[in-house]
């Protein structure tokens, strides 16, 4: 085989690695689209929670327009009594604290997790889409829990 | 004699320890180095690296370098997922460098799909926890970044593959040599 064509098939290969890589990102695209979260419009009435290191919960009753959670959070920031701070993690906003109570996994592994309706939560703050009637809860747990 | 006959049954050289030392401790640095930015990482780079150069011994510094991630970070479910995911990585690029690839582009395409196959292949030990809809629901949430992770992956491999494989094959010559 001659050179021209080594470089002739070197080439085409490489078209055929990019094709499949473009369709791979447009299977992930079109499967997010299809089956991924989404958010609704217009007002929603929820209720969001924070449970604390003493299992202390604290309620707000909300009335949104926001679509995703985090959208929520900075709404009760605004009102002034629900801080929280986190850091863009690799799968969304990492929850560092809420009102003031610093988890901190590094220490003695604790964490703040989200619960939807009472089940263990799939989203991050900024994924997981606000729906009418739906209660969120911020809990402060270790892993030694 | 003696002595030569210990060394082929260890299989290891004090200069394969100290390399695998030194590719976990640039794996970690790197890691850490670019944590601010999301999804965006030097970890697969070079370990597709490590194993274009050093072949067999990126595997034991892949393990290596979840050791020491558990030391940083703590344990968490995410140690399995790391116990899999980059030897995974160090099998495939073996696969591909046996193969004969030596286009810059044959790891750019494989960097690129691994970033976006990631979230994936995290997603399996959900399917023992909480089964096939746990699984699908935690990989589908991840979607747009798998995305940032293989767009970035293949550009960060397309520039710097090249340098890095020379920067490493530079630091192999002198360990050799040494």
């Amino acid at each position: 085989m001659g050179v021209e064509e080594k470089l002739k098939q070197s080439k085409k290969k490489i078209w055929i690695g990019v094709a499949f890589l473009a369709v791979f990102a447009a299977i992930l695209v079109a499967v997010y689209m299809i089956a991924g979260p989404k958010a609704k419009e217009g007002t929603k009435q929820c209720t969001l929670e924070v449970e604390n290191d003493q299992n202390k919960v604290k309620s707000y009753k909300i009335s949104t327009d926001a679509k995703y959670l985090r959208e929520v959070m900075d709404e009760l920031v605004e009102e002034g009594d629900f801080s929280y701070e986190g850091t863009e993690g690799e799968y969304g906003l990492y929850i560092e604290s809420v009102n003031g109570l610093k988890a901190d996994y590094e220490t003695d592994g604790a964490y703040w997790s989200i619960y939807v309706n009472g089940e263990y939560g799939q989203n991050s703050a900024d994924n997981q889409p606000v729906a009418d009637g739906d209660t969120y809860r911020f809990s402060y747990e270790t892993d030694s829990e | 004699m003696g002595k030569k006959k210990e060394d082929s049954r260890i299989g290891w050289k004090v200069s394969d320890i100290v390399t695998i030392g030194v590719l976990t401790a640039t794996l970690e640095a790197a890691k850490i180095g670019l944590a601010f930015l999301p999804n965006v990482e030097l970890v697969t780079l070079l370990l597709v690296v490590y194993t274009t150069v050093f072949g067999k011994k990126a595997l034991a510094a892949s393990f290596a370098f979840v050791g020491v991630e558990c030391m940083v970070w703590g344990m968490g479910l995410w140690v399995i997922n790391y116990l899999y995911i980059w030897p995974f990585l160090v099998l495939l690029a073996l696969v591909v460098c046996k193969s004969g690839c030596r286009s810059v582009w044959g790891y750019s395409i494989l960097c690129g799909a691994y970033g976006l196959g990631f979230g994936a292949l995290c997603a399996i030990p959900y399917f023992f926890i909480g089964g096939p809809s746990m699984m699908l629901t935690w990989w589908i949430a991840g979607i747009p970044y798998d995305l940032i992770h293989g767009i970035s992956n293949f550009i960060l491999c397309l520039i710097l593959y090249r340098p890095f494989r020379y920067a490493v094959e530079k630091c192999r010559i002198v360990v050799i040599k040494e």
